[in-house]
């Protein structure tokens, strides 16, 4: 039977009327979009049972302890550590994303060499091994390290290579902790600061921006919220100074606005009205304090920081009252404040009586080093990197014909930052063992990658600000990546290539005779425990009245306006950019696109002759730098705000390109009375773009 | 023109009514075979566990019962399926004459491996299923279920099976073929005396997350 066109058409006509009673095109567009929904780069859900370590953050500055959870090897999330002392049930936005950042496309996977033509290839371990070794065996005699890990005992391995195979130059990546140390020095004091905040009933930061990213901040934030219960009346009162209103100084109960950089003339201010009120302390040089500060009384304090007199006296007169006070100077954003700062805070403090009190400020002390020819604590402090890189600028001192650095970034955290980068490369061969692929390993020779700290057996002693001496573990809880190597026990086998003699023979013998220098119990350590002690050392200081006469005052600075930088440890720190997880913590107009907003109140937004959105060009002999304008009524007049860790030139997408660095504009000087290099007083001029 | 005209003249037979209609009959019927027969055979794709298991064993012979193995963790979590390790509580050495048993033992528990088991019902990481909220405790409030009755309200019952029933893997979504869709849930999440007792309403971020 033949089919004709009609035939043909009335069977095309029931094969679509039997196909919509069928599941084939039902099931097919319900399929369809379940496939559609299936995105494979998109990583799945582990399954597994929990399990929960307690280490601490080697990447957050606070130190913070943290419980990490894990399903099999792998770690799915950080936890706050209610039993470690600097977690108390907190933890910071940085730490919080070390789980995410295991897998940042920042990552170092593998060792890689700078190629001829600038490119970076990789190499393997041996050849990494061999060039490192024959780079630095030849620069003997000529080597410095850099170490940003503050608080490691690594840095007792890489200053002894320092000490023996260089000439001494091992430096650490400024913070507020090297102003602290060279302040109690210049008071004739040992050991380092403590800041018994649990204990203080008021507590007065100068600069200092406590509850948000200076010292134990998670700490510090734990003690406020147990001494301030919400709906009861808070049983410690803070008092913020600085000049942005910051998250401190939301959370203080006063914010009193002060000039960036007026921070210890903000003090001393208080401390002519404590001297006036017949406050004393047991001093040799009390008299010349008391000469020094007669001059600073509320109308100068006030011409000179920007404060309302009434509002000094009214904090003066708190201070007074309290029966445990405690005063914390230090720097707006981390870094940059000058020794006279803290001498004034710690000048307070003694003229309340705090030194060594419960409730108030006191020092600690510090372990010897347990690794031959190291440099004690008091030694690694008193090295200023910024000074040693601005001397090799002017060439007063000859470039090291090797510079190796440890987590440290100093080609994008440092004060003039693009200056900074120039210095470096006078330096011939460099080498870094890095986590991230950051800006100066960007600069470097050999790009030697290491685990991050939850891949790793590491120590953190005593970070800055904490109130007690303390000593913890961070230990290894997850698999590092196959052609990663732990850094502490490639640098003693390195440091034994190049002759040099360091006692130990592994890192977990340094760590291990570190726990005991400090009292410790290893096993406990190892079990995640924290090694804690009451013992402070004799405060018998000197106001060091002299070198704090040379150094107070503040220098005229350059241009009409101030920069201010606002530091936030969940947009990255000068170890590290901003963790992808947190793009979301940056706010709408601090960052459009890759535009960055810096903010200013209305009265600057109106001196200038400028509008919300206008663009403008912030610009000193440092740098410049191009941004759009917000206006926020919490910053001082003539001053603008601008936020740290944007404008990086390395690191991912999450980063790079993303608004621009604000070191460059901080202009280095030097302090009259200590020879220590401050940045914390940028003067700008500001134009329209 | 006439040779055009395509039925008799006078067009009415009764045989040229149904002729005409045929060929409209065959397609539908076609269609019918291929929508209901041979679609579904080219859907899914058959595979077969990486090895036999027997449920009738372990739960006749050994006693055992679901959660035995499928339990709920101290903090909540489901375990899902054993591991390796747990299996070879038992079996770490052969505990009777099953060439299977003897192969899970040499290729699984002597080199550490975790079996790929197939799994029927695997949800989407979209749908966030708690098993601890789907517990004897929480339906039994009401019910009267055994640990096997209650499991088999969502799962095949396989409890008194020899042999793992066929995995049918949609060649299309991946997702196995008895995969739960929505509405199942819904059976009991839009039920008015369901949220009534255990106050889990049918709103999206219930299960959505």
């Amino acid at each position: 039977m033949a089919v004709d066109r009609r035939g043909f058409l009335k069977f095309v006509a029931g094969v679509s009327a039997g196909v919509m009673v069928t599941p084939i095109p039902w099931k097919l567009l319900d399929d369809a979009s379940i496939w559609t929904q299936n995105w494979p780069w998109i990583p799945s859900n582990v399954d597994g049972a929990s399990t929960y370590v307690s280490t601490v953050s080697k990447l957050c500055p606070s130190c913070v302890g943290m419980k990490v959870r894990l399903v099999g090897d792998r770690p799915v999330r950080i936890l706050p550590d209610e039993n470690h002392p600097l977690s108390k049930g907190g933890i910071s936005p940085l730490a919080v994303a070390e789980a995410q950042m295991l897998h940042s496309p920042a990552r170092v996977m593998r060792p890689l060499k700078k190629a001829a033509d600038g490119a970076y290839v990789a190499i393997s371990w041996e050849e990494a091994d061999a060039m490192l070794a024959e780079k630095l065996g030849a620069a003997k005699g000529g080597i410095a390290c850099v170490s940003g890990d503050e608080t490691g005992t690594i840095n007792e391995v890489l200053s002894a290579i320092a000490v023996q195979a260089g000439s001494g130059n091992f430096y650490l990546m400024p913070t507020e902790a090297q102003p602290a140390a060279k302040a109690v020095a210049a008071m004739g004091g040992k050991g380092q600061l403590g800041y018994d905040i649990e204990n203080s009933d008021y507590v007065l930061a100068i600069g200092a921006n406590v509850l948000e990213t200076w010292g134990t901040v998670i700490r510090n934030r734990a003690a406020y919220k147990a001494a301030r219960p919400h709906g009861e009346e808070p049983a410690v009162q803070y008092v913020f100074a600085g000049p942005v209103q910051n998250s401190t100084a939301a959370g203080a109960d006063q914010w009193v606005p002060i000039k960036a950089g007026t921070e210890g003339v903000f003090a001393l201010g208080i401390a002519h009205l404590l001297i006036k009120a017949g406050a004393r302390a047991d001093a040799a040089d009390f008299d010349a304090f008391r000469s020094l500060v007669e001059a600073y009384n509320p109308a100068k304090v006030a011409e000179i920081t920007g404060t309302n007199p009434e509002q000094l006296k009214s904090v003066a007169g708190a201070l007074m009252k309290a029966r445990t006070p405690l005063v914390i100077t230090g720097s707006d954003f981390g870094q940059g404040t000058g020794a006279a700062t803290v001498m004034a805070g710690v000048a307070v403090n003694m003229l309340l009586g705090g030194m060594n009190r419960k409730g108030g400020l006191k020092l600690l002390p510090v372990a010897e080093p347990v690794v031959s020819s190291a440099m004690t604590r008091a030694e690694m402090m008193g090295k200023d990197f910024v000074s040693y890189m601005s001397r090799i600028n002017a060439g007063k001192e000859k470039a090291p014909a090797a510079m190796v650095f440890y987590e440290a970034n100093p080609a994008y955290a440092l004060p003039q930052a693009t200056k900074m980068s120039e210095v470096l490369a006078k330096v011939p061969f460099k080498a870094t063992f890095t986590t991230f692929l950051d800006e100066t390993a960007m600069l470097c020779d050999l790009v030697l990658p290491v685990p991050m700290g939850l891949e790793r057996l590491d120590d953190v002693a005593t970070p800055y600000g904490s109130g007690q001496a303390l000593y913890c573990l961070a230990r290894p809880v997850a698999p590092m990546p196959a052609n990663v190597k732990p850094a502490g026990d490639y640098i003693i086998a390195l440091a034994g290539k190049l002759g040099c003699s360091l006692g130990v023979s592994s890192w977990e013998e340094v760590l291990q005779a570190k726990a005991q220098a400090m009292g410790a119990d290893w096993d406990s350590l190892m079990d995640g425990n924290v090694f804690m002690s009451d013992a402070t050392v004799s405060a018998s200081l000197s106001f060091g009245a002299d070198a704090l006469a040379k150094s107070v005052a503040p220098k005229a600075k350059e241009g009409d306006f101030a920069v201010a930088p606002v530091f936030k440890l969940g947009i990255g720190t000068a170890k590290t950019a901003i963790p992808p997880y947190n793009n979301k913590l940056i706010r709408r107009w601090e960052l459009q696109g890759n535009e960055l907003y810096v903010a200013m109140n209305g009265a600057t937004a109106r001196k200038l002759g400028v509008l919300m959105h206008d663009k403008i060009v912030v610009s000193n002999k440092s740098g410049n730098l191009t941004a759009r304008v917000n206006i926020f009524e919490g910053i001082m007049n003539d001053t603008i705000a601008v936020l740290m860790g944007l404008g990086h030139t390395a690191f991912d997408q999450f980063s790079k390109g993303k608004g621009e660095n604000v070191m460059q504009l901080l202009t280095v000087g030097f302090e009259a009375g200590t020879g220590l290099s401050v940045w914390n007083m940028a003067g700008v001029t500001i134009s329209k773009a | 023109m006439a040779d055009r005209h395509l039925h008799p003249a006078n067009g009415n037979s009764a045989s040229g009514q149904f002729g005409g209609a045929a060929p409209f009959f065959v397609g539908l019927v076609v269609a019918l075979i291929l929508g209901w027969w041979a679609f579904p055979q080219m859907l899914y794709s058959q595979k077969h566990q990486p090895i036999r298991f027997s449920h009738k064993v372990h739960m006749e012979g050994a006693g055992m019962e679901c959660s035995s193995c499928h339990f709920l963790r101290e903090d909540g979590t489901f375990a899902g399926l054993p591991t390796t390790e747990s299996c070879a509580e038992c079996h770490s050495e052969p505990m009777g004459s099953d060439p299977e048993e003897v192969r899970f033992i040499e290729e699984y528990v002597n080199t550490g491996k975790e079996v790929e088991w197939l799994v029927y019902q695997k949800q989407p990481d979209n749908v966030f299923f708690s098993h601890a909220a789907h517990s004897m405790d929480s339906c039994n409030k009401c019910h009267e279920f055994t640990e096997t009755e209650l499991c088999s309200s969502c799962h095949p019952n396989v409890a008194e099976t020899d042999e793992a029933p066929v995995y049918y893997e949609n060649k299309l979504t991946k997702y196995s073929k008895q995969t739960m869709k929505m509405w199942r849930c819904e059976e009991c999440h839009a039920h008015p005396e369901h949220y009534g007792t255990t106050r889990s309403s049918n709103a999206c971020y219930v299960c959505h997350k």
